[in-house]
């Protein structure tokens, strides 16, 4: 990352109470974006979720979330980055139980 | 941590190539364009194959360390 | 096949998880599965019926790749690890070159490029990247020396032509390449060397009288900054097609085998008596998709294509260091450390706006 450019910014125009935002993230794309607006969107709190790369050559991405309730979007956006990395977690454990437990076809590959 | 060398910071190809300051100067070798041997020419020598006559003489590449990106 | 069976919402056929594949077109692509959009159910994140519905089986492996099945997962999720299986998923490649001599035929900087492409055995995990001061350190930098001068062979058979006879070191390999030791890095690597990984690879050809000489630097990255950093080949899914006979309009039986032909080989059984037609349930997933069967009217209304919208069929093929099988969990390490940063940041930006309004109240 380069120096002084924050990890996460909110733009400007957020509700005072952070009940609608959007977040700039630096130095992630469609793999991050698309992930957790999926998770923020499986909030029943959220009203919208959506993200997009504004510029292909600036190298940041934009998540807007809004929220119902005038919760803050701050907290949902922290809700779905730990769910997404519980999901992480269990698909790890259950790819490595099958790999240990399931009977597999092994072939030899020439390269 | 040990630094591991750069060869850019401290190796010293100038010397190598006999280019270096305040040394004696070493002969030019040139390359035969015909048969490939070495030639040391002097000045106002015949420009001349001493194996085959050839007339033709290449320069040898600089030993001069040259920096790329391998991208 | 009896866990998927046990809930309708499990079961291959329950419609709501089908992407149907028309002639032309194809329909309900997009999941459903978020709170709000069906009435009185509830679609909010349950990490408990996640995993239940999550289901992981890997089904082949090779020295060099290895297919799995990844199950109940949405499609952003399983693409995301497809993208950072490609282009974040560090690896060591040669990325500086110190030319000394090249009097062969290719030009240094066509040569530096193809050594970049190099797959190394390094494992990534025992080097650090490079900071922002580019410092070159023991950690994150690896040397190779790579010196080959061509001569003629004075004890080659008269008539020979073939090169690999008449001349020493006819041509440049990757086994060329030889890594010196700086620092602490003899014991750090003194189970595995570093070497490229396939030692065959022809780099370029030389004639008698050439030579190259060169030092290489070699630096961990990952892929989106150069492709010769990506740790894969290919590394893709597909969606698992699903074919569902209509049992109110069966194949006519004199048509069962044009039917069958109408599909990849194995994926229609046709009853050798009744001339019967059924899905093979094991060979389903090696359908093309190639919607022959829609062309031929007599067969309208007899089947339908569709594909299983959260059941990904995982490919992926390693070049480089890493073992098949462990990719997908490096993968999955390189996501949780993306998370973990950008959660980091978001806790700082939560006590930063609490902690401003806290300093208000005091003030007050």
């Amino acid at each position: 990352m380069a120096e002084g450019v924050p990890k996460i910014r909110i733009l400007k125009g957020a509700a005072p109470d952070l009940s609608a935002a959007t977040f700039q993230i630096h130095d992630e794309s469609h793999t991050v974006g698309n992930a957790l607006r999926w998770m923020v969107m499986k909030n029943p709190k959220v009203e919208f979720c959506g993200y997009s790369v504004p510029h292909p050559s600036e190298n940041h991405i934009h998540v807007r979330i809004q929220m119902y309730d005038n919760l803050s979007a701050l907290s949902a956006l922290l809700e779905a980055l730990a769910n997404l990395d519980d999901l992480c977690a269990a698909i790890d454990d259950a790819y490595t139980v099958s790999l240990r437990r399931d009977p597999y076809e092994v072939w030899d590959e020439k390269s | 941590m040990n630094q591991s060398q750069q060869p850019g910071q401290n190796a010293n190809p100038g010397s190598a190539a006999g280019g270096g300051f305040g040394q004696p100067r070493q002969e030019m070798e040139y390359i035969c364009a015909d048969c490939g041997a070495k030639n040391e020419i002097k000045s106002r020598e015949p420009i001349r194959c001493r194996e085959c006559g050839h007339r033709i003489m290449y320069k040898k590449r600089t030993k001069r360390m040259v920096q790329f990106e391998a991208r | 096949m009896t866990s998927l069976a046990s809930t309708s919402s499990q079961s291959l056929y329950d419609p709501r998880r089908h992407v149907r594949v028309d002639a032309e077109r194809a329909r309900d692509v997009s999941s459903t599965d978020f709170p709000g959009y069906w009435p009185d159910e509830d679609h909010s994140w349950n990490l408990e019926k996640f995993k239940e519905r999550l289901r992981v089986k890997v089904t082949r492996k090779s020295n060099r790749s290895i297919e799995f099945d990844l199950v109940g997962v949405d499609a952003s999720i399983a693409n995301a690890f497809r993208r950072i299986l490609i282009a974040e998923v560090p690896m060591v490649c040669i990325e500086h070159v110190y030319v000394f001599n090249n009097t062969t035929v290719m030009v240094d900087e066509v040569f530096a490029h193809r050594l970049g492409m190099v797959p190394l055995n390094v494992d990534p995990a025992l080097m650090e990247m490079r900071d922002s001061s580019g410092q070159a350190t023991d950690r994150n930098t690896l040397v190779f020396r790579l010196q080959a001068a061509c001569t003629r062979n004075k004890s080659a058979p008269k008539d020979s032509t073939d090169p690999a006879q008449l001349y020493h070191n006819s041509e440049v390999l990757s086994s060329h390449l030889k890594w010196e030791p700086q620092g602490e890095q003899d014991s750090v690597f003194a189970n595995c060397p570093p070497a490229p990984t396939n030692p065959d690879i022809v780099l370029m050809k030389l004639r008698p009288g050439q030579e190259v000489d060169m030092e290489l630097h070699a630096v961990k990255g990952v892929g989106k900054d150069h492709a010769k950093f990506s740790p894969v080949a290919t590394a893709s899914y597909r969606i698992l097609p699903l074919i569902v006979l209509n049992p109110a309009k069966p194949v006519p039986p004199h048509l069962a085998h044009k039917f069958q032909k109408c599909f990849s080989p194995g994926v229609i059984d046709v009853d050798p008596q009744t001339h019967a037609v059924s899905v093979n349930e094991q060979n389903m997933r090696k359908e093309t998709m190639s919607r022959e069967v829609l062309r031929h009217p007599e067969f309208e209304g007899c089947v339908e294509l569709k594909r299983v919208r959260d059941y990904f069929l995982f490919n992926i093929e390693s070049e480089g260091p890493y073992a098949p099988e462990r990719l997908f969990p490096e993968s999955i390490r390189v996501m949780r450390e993306k998370i973990a940063t950008i959660r980091k940041a978001a806790q700082a930006l939560l006590s930063e706006s609490l902690g401003t309004n806290g300093d208000v109240d005091m003030e007050g």
